[in-house]
């Protein structure tokens, strides 16, 4: 122990420079990577929360034990009992053809010995009334031409017994025969088939207006925001690129927007754009900016406008902050010299501050481009994606299929819909920006 | 570029905080008037300031309890970031390891990671290790933003240190690790406070995860539990404008006192110096 602490206190530098980064990297991987995989994988399957039969990813035939092991017990005792009660020998040759039946598909199922072990621990804990928690227990893998032949037979097994509880006039006898076939037939239930789809769901999406719709609210609303921002933000950092009095009082100015959580600023522009008590609604209608109050928020254009307007308050500031620190970054001398040549004010933007501010400029974009496409706050709380899904991002679309409608299949398309997309924009934009990124970070 | 500063000039700066602040201004205004007059009339000032709506909004919805949550969440978020991304950061930016490229590189897209892609398989992972509606399920989730952020910009922190401290250190016998500990960490300490504010403010903001994971109302966070004051049929804007006006005090505070380290946190990720 005490030379295990010593030889720790004696790694090298690149050994305990791999140990530091050794944490992070881990936590990266499970909060990020592997999640990332979970939803590519998510996105094969017909994979819903809310429906017990495609609750799970199944690769192949599953059983939910469970529910099986339950229903199996009761379909032996009321086929004993229906065949005690009937006096039609045809009916009873059914029922005994059925008995029959279920027991081989039964002791083929147990005949594996993993299964076996299962069906008798679950048996267990079904009589003490205890739920079956752990999903490993609860679904087993079956064959799947084995699953599908048993599936097949308990509904023909259901059918037969309805006809005869069809035919039979008397209820007290055609009742349980009834309510047997719909035993067997909800038994037919818990075998489950796999539910892997593939690529189906891209396929579907790929024809699926909405999605096209929302893809495209995403890109209109990224480049339009994201443009303005730069323009003012450039403007702005411009203007005050200088020495003055309250440079403070600017500077708190323009973090406060930056700093105040989305949510909070979406809410604060709902209630400006409000069609009855919004101050800004009511101003721009006075001024026939728009033309009536209710405009912002009830058509599908002012609802783009309206979370534009809202990105570009609330962005706009930062950008300028970025833009600011590159603009200090360029040397004084540089204009000094441009004016003894008798360069004017203009081209020496164009000439000088333009293609020094380049890279800072790219960054800024890089960043804000992002977190613009994959937006999902303001949208979820200023519009909530209406009116009628006319502002609806991509991200605010795969969040609704996930958990509104618990449909983690086809959420998971969306999101790696996203994810492929950001790649893409990053990727293109690290090309253009190059090395510069890590400049400064490493040795 | 020019130094003339004119009125005109202050008479632009005067509209541009207009502008940015119209919003704040209009909420607080709205905040102090009469339940009536906020749906009956666009008056500025209101003539019967009253502090109902601030009663209204800390009894309807647990206010209170949101900005706990928020505030025990997003501080032990910025704790475990800044623990784990100072190694990382001290490793990347000083020490002679192979590969920082590609852990920066991973750092930086993990940074750009759509929160929407990995959401449906955090969700299934929080809830199976039951920490749903609880602090740690949103601080395990929140280090795929914080980390990242935290690593990215105290790199540039660290790597600002001069460097002859460290040969002086060796020459001296220290051990690398003791060298971190003892001469670099604390030299670096004004860079990772700054690098905490960022932190903080980041995982205070988020809303996908504290919307997905904690929907119980006693756990819900700030932006959160803002976004749900509407009921189905009205919305209670005396009640909102109010609470928001609770909820931005505590960041208007930060942002001025600490407004000089935030704009070097925030620049440091994005021009070289």
């Amino acid at each position: 122990m005490d030379r295990k602490k010593r030889r720790q206190f004696h790694l090298s530098e690149k050994q305990l420079g791999y140990a530091m980064v050794l944490p992070s990297l881990i936590l990266i991987v499970a909060v990020v990577l592997w999640p990332v995989a979970q939803s590519f994988y998510n996105s094969l399957f017909d994979y819903r929360l809310n429906d017990p039969t495609r609750s799970q990813r199944m690769l192949s035939s599953t059983m939910d034990l469970e529910r099986y092991v339950d229903n199996y017990f009761y379909i032996d005792r009321q086929l004993e009992n229906l065949a005690d009660e009937t006096s039609n020998p045809e009916v009873e040759q059914t029922i005994a053809d059925i008995r029959a039946g279920v027991e081989e598909f039964h002791s083929q199922l147990i005949s594996d010995e993993e299964i076996k072990e299962k069906v008798e621990q679950i048996d267990d804990l079904l009589m003490s009334f205890t739920p079956v928690r752990d999903s490993e227990l609860k679904y087993t893998k079956v064959d799947n031409d084995f699953a599908e032949e048993y599936s097949k037979a308990l509904q023909s097994y259901s059918e037969e017994l309805t006809k005869i509880a069809e035919a039979n006039q008397d209820e007290a006898v055609s009742q349980p025969l009834q309510q047997t076939a719909d035993l067997l037939s909800s038994t037919s239930g818990n075998i489950l088939e796999s539910n892997f789809v593939g690529l189906a769901h891209y396929a579907d999406y790929l024809k699926d207006a909405r999605m096209w719709r929302s893809l495209w609210n995403t890109t209109l609303f990224t480049v339009v925001s994201v443009s303005l921002e730069l323009v003012f933000g450039l403007g702005i950092a411009l203007l005050i690129n200088r020495s003055f009095r309250g440079r403070g009082l600017i500077r708190a100015t323009v973090l406060v927007p930056w700093a105040i959580p989305t949510a909070v600023a979406a809410m604060m522009w709902r209630f400006l754009y409000d069609g009855q008590s919004g101050v800004i609604a009511h101003y721009f209608e006075q001024l026939n900016i728009i033309p009536d109050a209710s405009w912002l928020l009830s058509t599908s254009a002012g609802g783009m406008v309206s979370i534009i307007l809202a990105d570009v308050w609330k962005t706009t500031p930062y950008m300028a902050l970025l833009l600011l620190a590159g603009l200090q970054t360029i040397p004084t001398s540089l204009y000094e010299a441009a004016n003894v040549d008798g360069a004017n004010k203009w081209q020496q933007f164009w000439r000088i501050t333009l293609p020094l501010l380049k890279p800072a400029i790219l960054v800024a974009l890089l960043f804000r481009t992002l977190d613009a496409f994959r937006v999902f706050d303001l949208i979820y709380v200023l519009t909530g994606g209406g009116p009628a899904n006319a502002t609806e991002s991509i991200s605010v679309y795969a969040y609704k299929t996930l958990f509104a409608q618990q449909n983690f299949g086809e959420g998971s398309t969306l999101s790696v819909i996203v994810f492929i997309c950001v790649a893409i924009i990053s990727f293109i934009y690290v090309k253009l920006i190059g090395s510069d990124l890590f400049e400064g970070r490493t040795k | 570029m020019e130094n003339r500063t004119g009125k005109g000039f202050y008479l632009f700066l005067a509209v541009f905080v207009f502008v940015v602040m119209f919003p704040f201004f209009w909420v607080f205004l709205t905040s102090i008037k009469p339940v009536g007059e906020i749906f009956s009339s666009f008056k500025w000032f209101t003539t019967n300031p009253t502090l109902d709506s601030y009663g209204a909004a800390l009894t309807n919805r647990p206010l209170l309890i949101y900005m706990l949550n928020s505030f025990v969440v997003a501080g032990l978020t910025t704790i475990l970031a800044l623990v784990f991304a100072s190694l990382t950061a001290y490793a990347i930016a000083r020490l002679p390891i192979k590969g920082k490229g590609f852990i920066l590189g991973l750092v930086l897209a993990s940074s750009m990671f759509p929160q929407i892609a990995i959401i449906s398989p955090i969700f299934n992972l929080v809830t199976d290790l039951g920490l749903r509606n609880s602090y740690l399920g949103l601080v395990f989730p929140y280090i795929s933003i914080s980390l990242p952020l935290a690593i990215w910009i105290l790199a540039t922190f660290f790597k600002r240190i001069p460097f002859e401290l460290e040969e002086a250190a060796k020459l001296d016998g220290a051990t690398p690790f003791q060298t971190f500990r003892k001469i670099i960490f604390p030299l670096a300490a004004p860079g990772v406070f700054t690098t905490g504010i960022l932190v903080f403010i980041a995982a205070w903001n988020e809303y996908l995860f504290a919307l997905t994971i904690n929907s119980d109302d006693r756990w819900r966070t700030v932006p959160v539990g803002i976004s749900m004051y509407q009921s189905q049929y009205s919305i209670p804007w005396g009640d909102i404008t109010a609470a928001t006006v609770i909820v931005t005090i505590p960041i208007v505070i930060i942002v001025l006192i600490f407004q000089r380290r935030i704009v070097s946190g925030l620049t440091s990720g994005s021009v070289k110096d």
